[in-house]
């Protein structure tokens, strides 16, 4: 090695100086200890507007006539590495050479991107409302308040500056993995892939990123590239209580070889019979290739390829009545059968990416990168379908018999609160109530023997299942190119571009599972009722081309369509750089289609409104931001940024009722956001510090909700199971956030974050209703939602961090913080604050109605405040030229039961039920919970070669 | 580079995957569910006759049995497959021939996906109390001194189910052979057809799915042997209650139940399966239509009800009500103008018959006699008035033999009221002697209740 470092220097020292009156900084980094070069390592002249990147070999150099004279610090930055800090001193016309600058791989950093990602694994399966967390984003970040909302404030659901994880971009090798569906990024389509995905660069908030015009919650684009990783293999293998129990994960990455070629594997698998949360069995497995030659020095042609098939069994919010009885590691969803836990929610995720990369540099200072995309694949998840039924004719009219109930083990008629629902309880009520209690308490999961007996008593008689396991199914199919420029105009002037296309087609159906010891299930909809003027025979079709279909396992049956969406979009960024200030300037352009197409004519929509292709939504968007840095002095900074942007509304957004019919939302429009913050930056050698303010508008925002209610009041039946479409709905977010971290001694660091904010709607928004119960859209009142100044669920609105942080020379670290949080909100209904609320079943007004009571009834739920505390912990071993280490945190160590989120049922949203249900000791028909996880912990134990 | 050798690495690392990782989450076999047999000796078991026994002996409303260590048992009849049942099962005490059939009271829906019709099943006794519910043979828990529904978490602990499935062979009963002690069994009613104006005419009925049905659609089934006539009903949970009444004749295959208010027997099917009409050729009673001119100048009879203050004070007329009940014509009025109104609305009477009869008239000094009148309908659920002609009336309606005549019934609005219609003229020339004419309304509370204004009845024909 020794050798080889010699090689290089002589090599070095041979380059001629051509600009003699220009005075230059150049030199070679390499890995202190393989001696392997190290490309994209950051390379700035502190203070100053001078850095640059190192090449393929590791080679930079920074020359130009007005480098700062004098004695300088060079800055020498990587993630995975110790920062160095060298003095040197500039004059005008000389060079510095540096070669080989050795740069050391950095335990702590190691140690704590193990721990980190563990944290963004808990991200996989939150799909009900909850995954809206953007702290996945932040992994590679080393802002302070950042750090503390990745690893401490995230298991809140805590969202910086109350910004859903769609309002983050996620890049892998500069292509957006956002997915169209609903903005956000697909976690698990790269679980488990951590050792690969070291290299990030993250962005925050709207800053400039030379990848992608960005987002308000901010960017990261990963980079998985062979080149880009440091040479040497990895195996680690953790433990943990938290979602699974095991991982192992083994990497090996070739490092560059001398004609050019680099590649990685990665293999890893992660298991579990349940997590802190009973049931949540957890199976996936994770594979990435990457394979990249180094043409020459100005191209190079990678391709990378994950696939991470993952299984994860669900869990889902409770009841206070539940939590109360059963605790907050209860899961309804799964029971025994054959010895073994069943989940009959199973989130099944398997979508493989292929990408091929092409970076060209142009020139000396214009880099061109090509990517292009392809992933495909399905996400699945299945529940219990309990409304089998079977076609009985008579005079050749058809009637579908059968059906069972709910059968998940905490339905409401099961619980203790429906035996005393009524007002003054009988003997024999409370009687019923301790038996469903006590059955509750003992028992309380699925009953999966039953659910087969029902289906083998039905086959015995001909008849068809009556259970059976649905699996929703979204099978896309996606193309992405883009290509993106960044040129270094002048010393002074950055200039990015980049140009995209991404094609997706996304098939959407139900697929029969398991027949569950059936022989068949009947396509047809249970809860289909009798029209004024249809058969109930027509409306109950799921298929009117194909009626009364008997489906076996595996066949498409209840919903099939596909969605067409095109997006074509384009930026360009300039950033400027000067002693004193710094700015940018980006724009982005963007046109997006959707169009369904219905592969069913549902009986309840006959003809085109259901089958064959919907009305094409076309929507034009368009993005500006800019923003300044001042510097004041090295340590006093001030930035400010601010962006106007609009954005298509999603797919999930657009069709009031995908799954039956091809409508699109009324009203619909692409959501507008305005933003700006402000932050002051301070830095000493001891102290860093960043306090910003932040105020976002958004306008235009569409939601869709899916629920059964009992209040649409004023219809001929008030039961309906409906569609809630709420439009140009106003959010108002502002607050500030703080961190600060100080190094009171080399080996002792102290910490503190805070983020105060208030994220509210700001206005009362239109909202209908559509249903397969009643022909058209409805409104009730005056056709808005009364949701302003109500604050907007998920995570705390305040958050604080106090912590510090010990490292001993001996390679061995301890840390520990505890986090404050206050005033999480429910998610309210927004039908109950709807022209429902006021109304009797007649549509008139109630009768009794009470101001005060009223204003009870809609007070919004605020989770209150508590307190979080965790450890953290890890040692290092350097054994020849290999590390071994491992890496233990404990979280919740005071076994704090908290609430992350929650919504109120809109089952009962009128006046009068609303306050019988209040009436109730125990409510039937409760808001339902989230429940963060009690004490857990995770260890990992790594060793590296 | 490095002396690891990549294979021998994820060798280790795909061993301790294997080792350590299996997850079972899918592929899971269909388990087996065979029936370990009841360990229940002959000693242990009484009949339901011998559990009635006991409840009739007792004088009680209920008896709650204990340390008995006795077992009843008995074949399913009930389904709640369609609906039509709900949180109970039925049993009788053979799968053919039976002699008793008890309701269990259940707090578990649905039933039928644990005991499916013909599963013989075992219910222990002790802890149980037997008591009748909705005037039929009962076993539940107690509550006060009713039975109630066993609560779902015991049901396995009363209901044990044998491996035992028999096919039920449903009892031949005619409907005037009903008692109580053949409630709560699988019957079979032999050539019967659903009521002419249910099924007849452009909208025929649903089982229950009229805008009156509440609870339960009740339909009238008449026996062509017998005329008798008793009541299907079906739930308006049933889920095949949308369906329309078959117009043919032929079995039906039910359970004979008393009604909610345990007022009159009533038979429920399990699903639209126990309904087999096989004969096109209904067995409707003869509906009367003359031949020849019709019509005069000289009148006969014509009440307007013009003056008077009480239906009663019309002379000659018969107003009265043969089941029991207190509905009967009375005088209406709107907007001065009078007429005889019937109406059996919010009675609470499950079954209502009751007539109005025109005095006697003598045809044999007239001919080309003709009826006319005005009849209006309101809040319309259903056809059940009809015009009848006797030339032999008896002095009781029910003894008397009626004739139906083709009068045109009008149908009015659900809601509201549908305007005076004038029905008529209707040929009545082939009758001769003593004539009287009556309007016969029969009605059953709340599914039967359509209220009808009767107004210039008039009859005319030509004086001799």
């Amino acid at each position: 090695m020794k050798k080889r470092i010699v090689t290089l220097l002589l090599c070095c020292f041979c380059i001629a100086n051509v600009f003699a009156q220009e005075a230059e900084v150049k030199g070679r980094v390499v890995d202190l200890n393989s001696g392997t070069p190290l490309p994209d390592t950051k390379i700035s002249i502190q203070e100053s507007i001078f850095s640059t990147t190192t090449d393929a070999d590791g080679m930079f150099s920074i020359k130009s006539p007005d480098l700062p004279q004098g004695e300088q610090v060079l800055l020498v930055e990587r993630n995975g590495y110790m920062t160095l800090r060298m003095p040197i001193t500039i004059q005008s016309g000389g060079i510095v050479n540096l070669t080989p600058i050795l740069l050391d791989v950095d335990f702590t950093e190691v140690q704590s991107q193990i721990g980190t990602i563990s944290l963004a694994d808990d991200e996989l399966d939150q799909d009900d409302g909850t995954s809206t967390n953007v702290s996945g984003l932040l992994q590679a970040s080393n802002d302070v308040f950042l750090n503390a909302a990745a690893f401490d404030f995230s298991a809140t659901f805590f969202r910086p500056r109350g910004l859903d994880n769609a309002n983050g971009k996620v890049l892998i090798n500069g292509i957006e993995m956002n997915k169209q569906f609903d903005g956000r990024p697909q976690w698990g389509n790269w679980g488990g892939l951590n050792d690969a995905q070291r290299n990030r660069d993250f962005t925050m908030g709207l800053s400039a990123n030379d990848n992608t015009f960005g987002d308000l919650a901010g960017s990261t684009n990963i980079i998985m590239r062979a080149s880009q990783y440091r040479a040497g293999g990895q195996i680690s293998y953790a433990a943990s209580d938290r979602t699974y129990e095991g991982r192992v994960i083994g990497s090996y990455n070739s490092g560059v070889s001398a004609d050019g070629w680099a590649y990685s594997v990665l293999i890893s698998r992660r298991f579990g019979n349940g997590g802190y949360i009973d049931g949540t069995i957890y199976d996936a497995n994770s594979f990435f290739a990457s394979v990249e030659k180094v043409i020459n020095q100005d191209h190079s042609l990678n391709f990378s390829a994950f696939y991470t098939p993952n299984r994860r069994g669900r869990s889902t919010a409770l009841t206070q009545e539940v939590l109360d009885l059963k605790g907050n590691q209860y899961n309804p969803f799964w029971g025994m059968q054959d010895g073994e836990i069943r989940n009959s929610r199973i989130r099944e995720v398997e979508e493989p990416v292929f990408m091929l990369n092409h970076y060209w540099n142009i020139s000396e200072k214009t880099r061109l990168n090509t990517n292009l995309g392809y992933q495909f694949g399905k996400i699945g998840n299945t529940r219990i379908d309990n409304n089998g039924t079977t076609l009985y004719t008579l005079n050749g009219q058809e009637a579908y018999v059968g059906g069972a109930r709910n059968a998940d083990p905490n339905y409401y008629q099961r619980m203790p609160s429906y035996f005393l629902r009524f007002e003054n309880p009988t003997a024999f009520d409370y009687q019923n109530a301790y038996l469903a209690r006590e059955e509750f308490v003992n028992n309380g999961q699925y009953d999966w023997n039953s659910l087969y007996l029902a289906n083998q008593l039905a086959a015995s008689e001909g008849r068809n299942a009556v259970y059976a396991i649905q699996e929703d199914r979204i099978d896309d199919t996606q193309i992405s190119v883009n290509t993106i420029l960044s040129s270094q105009v002048t010393d002074n002037i950055v200039i990015n571009g980049g140009l995209n296309y991404r094609g997706l087609k996304s098939e959407n159906f139900a697929v029969l599972k398991d027949l569950l010891g059936g022989t068949g299930y009947l396509d047809i909809d249970a809860f289909a009722e009798d029209g004024p003027e249809v058969l109930l025979e027509d409306l109950a079709q799921s298929d009117l081309r194909n009626r009364n279909r008997i489906v076996g396992e595996g066949d498409r049956y209840k919903y099939n369509y596909e969605i067409d969406a095109a997006v074509y979009g384009g930026f360009a960024q300039a950033q400027f750089k000067y002693n004193l200030v710094d700015f940018y300037i980006a724009a982005e352009g963007s046109q997006t289609t959707y169009q369904r197409n219905g592969l069913y004519e549902n009986g309840n929509f006959p003809g085109s409104r259901s089958f064959g292709e919907s009305e094409e939504l076309s929507f034009t968007n368009y993005g500006v931001k800019g923003g300044l840095t001042y510097k004041l002095t090295g340590r006093h900074l001030f930035n400010l940024n601010a962006g106007y942007i609009t954005k298509a509304p999603g797919i999930r957004n657009s069709f009031s009722n995908a799954r039956q019919n091809n409508d699109v939302v009324i009203g619909l429009e692409s959501e507008k956001y305005q933003t700006a913050d402000l932050s002051y930056i301070y830095r000493s050698p001891i102290i860093k510090a960043r306090l910003t303010g932040f105020y976002t508008t958004i306008q235009d925002a569409t939601e869709i909700g899916f629920f059964f209610t009992q209040s649409a009041q004023g219809l001929e039946n008030t039961n309906a199971f409906v569609q809630e479409v709420t439009t140009g709905i106003e959010k108002l977010h502002f607050g500030g956030e703080f961190g600060m971290e100080a190094q009171v001694t080399p080996t002792i660091k102290l910490k503190a974050a805070a983020s105060v904010g208030q994220y509210t709607y700001n206005n009362n928004p239109n909202i209908y209703y559509t249903s397969d119960d009643f022909n058209n859209p409805v409104t009730f009142g005056d056709g808005t939602t009364k949701l302003k100044d109500l604050h907007l669920s998920g995570g705390p609105e305040k958050a604080y961090q106090l912590g510090f942080e010990y490292r001993d020379p001996d390679f061995w670290w301890v840390g520990a913080t505890t986090n404050y949080f206050s005033d999480a909100y429910i998610n309210v209904s927004k039908l109950r604050r709807s022209g429902v609320f006021a109304s009797d079943t007649d549509g008139l007004p109630f009768n009794d109605f009470d101001e005060d009571i009223a204003r009870q009834l809609l007070k919004q739920e605020n989770f209150g405040d508590y307190m979080l505390v965790n450890l953290v912990g890890g040692k290092s071993w350097k054994i020849d030229d290999y590390f071994v280490g491992f890496f233990a945190t404990i979280n919740n160590v005071f076994n704090q039961e908290f609430k992350t989120g929650g919504f109120e049922d809109s089952r009962n949203a009128d006046y009068r039920r609303l306050a019988e249900e209040a009436r109730r000791d125990t409510p039937v028909f409760g808001s339902r919970y989230f429940s963060g996880f009690g004490r857990s912990y995770y260890v990992n134990v790594y060793f590296r070669f | 580079m490095k002396t690891f050798k990549l294979n021998k690495i994820f060798i280790l690392l795909l061993a301790m995957a294997v080792v350590t990782s299996c997850v079972k989450d899918d592929d899971f076999e269909t388990p087996d569910l065979s029936i370990v047999e009841p360990n229940i000796t002959a000693d242990q078991i009484i009949s339901i006759s011998a559990l009635a026994g006991i409840l009739a002996q007792s004088g009680e409303q209920v008896v709650t049995i204990s340390e008995t260590g006795k077992y009843i048992e008995g074949y399913v009849i009930s389904s709640d497959e369609g609906g039509n049942f709900f949180k109970q099962i039925i049993i009788q005490d053979a799968p053919s021939n039976p002699t008793r059939g008890v309701k269990i009271l259940v707090d578990v829906s649905p039933l039928f996906v644990s005991y499916e019709v013909g599963r013989k099943v075992f219910v222990k006794l002790d802890g149980l109390t037997v008591g009748t519910s909705n005037g039929s043979l009962a076993l539940g828990v107690r509550n006060g001194n009713l039975v109630a529904r066993i609560p779902f978490p015991d049901r396995e602990k009363f209901i044990l189910r044998s491996g035992i499935t028999e096919e039920i062979v449903a009892l031949p009963l005619a409907i005037e052979d009903f008692t109580m002690d053949k409630v709560n069994l699988f019957i079979r009613l032999n050539d019967v057809q659903f009521n002419r104006n249910d099924v007849l005419g452009p909208n025929p009925k649903t089982f229950a799915a009229e805008p009156g049905d509440q609870f339960d659609g009740e339909r009238l089934v008449e026996s062509c042997a017998t005329n008798a006539t008793t009541i299907l009903s079906t739930s308006t949970f049933a889920s095949f209650k949308g369906l329309n009444l078959p117009k043919d004749r032929g079995n039906l295959d039910v359970v004979l139940v008393r009604d909610f208010f345990n007022e009159f027997y009533t038979v429920y099917l399990n699903t639209p399966a126990g309904i087999n009409f096989d004969n096109e050729n209904r067995c409707d009673p003869d509906i009367i239509a003359c031949e020849g001119p019709s019509g005069g100048p000289d009148t006969l009879l014509s009440e307007n009800f013009e003056g008077l203050t009480n239906i009663n004070q019309l002379t000659d007329w018969v107003n009265v009500n043969v089941s029991g009940g207190s509905v009967r014509y009375v005088l209406g009025n709107f907007s001065n103008n009078n007429y005889a109104q019937i109406s059996g609305f919010a009675s609470g009477e499950a079954v209502i018959e009751s007539w109005l009869v025109t005095p006697n008239m003598n045809f044999d000094t007239f001919s080309q006699e003709q009826l006319n009148l005005d009849i209006e309908a309101a809040f319309d659920n259903g056809k059940i008035l009809s015009v009848l002609i006797t030339t032999a009336y008896t002095g009781d309606v029910t003894t008397t033999e009626w004739e139906i005549l083709d009068v045109n019934i009008p149908t009015g609005p659900s809601s509201g009221f549908g305007g005076f219609q004038p029905s008529g003229p209707i040929n009545i020339s082939c009758f001769d002697g003593n004539v009287r004419i009556a309007f016969k309304y029969v009605g059953s509370d709340p599914s039967a209740t359509t209220r009808y204004h009767l107004d210039n009845i008039k009859v005319t024909g030509i004086q001799n």
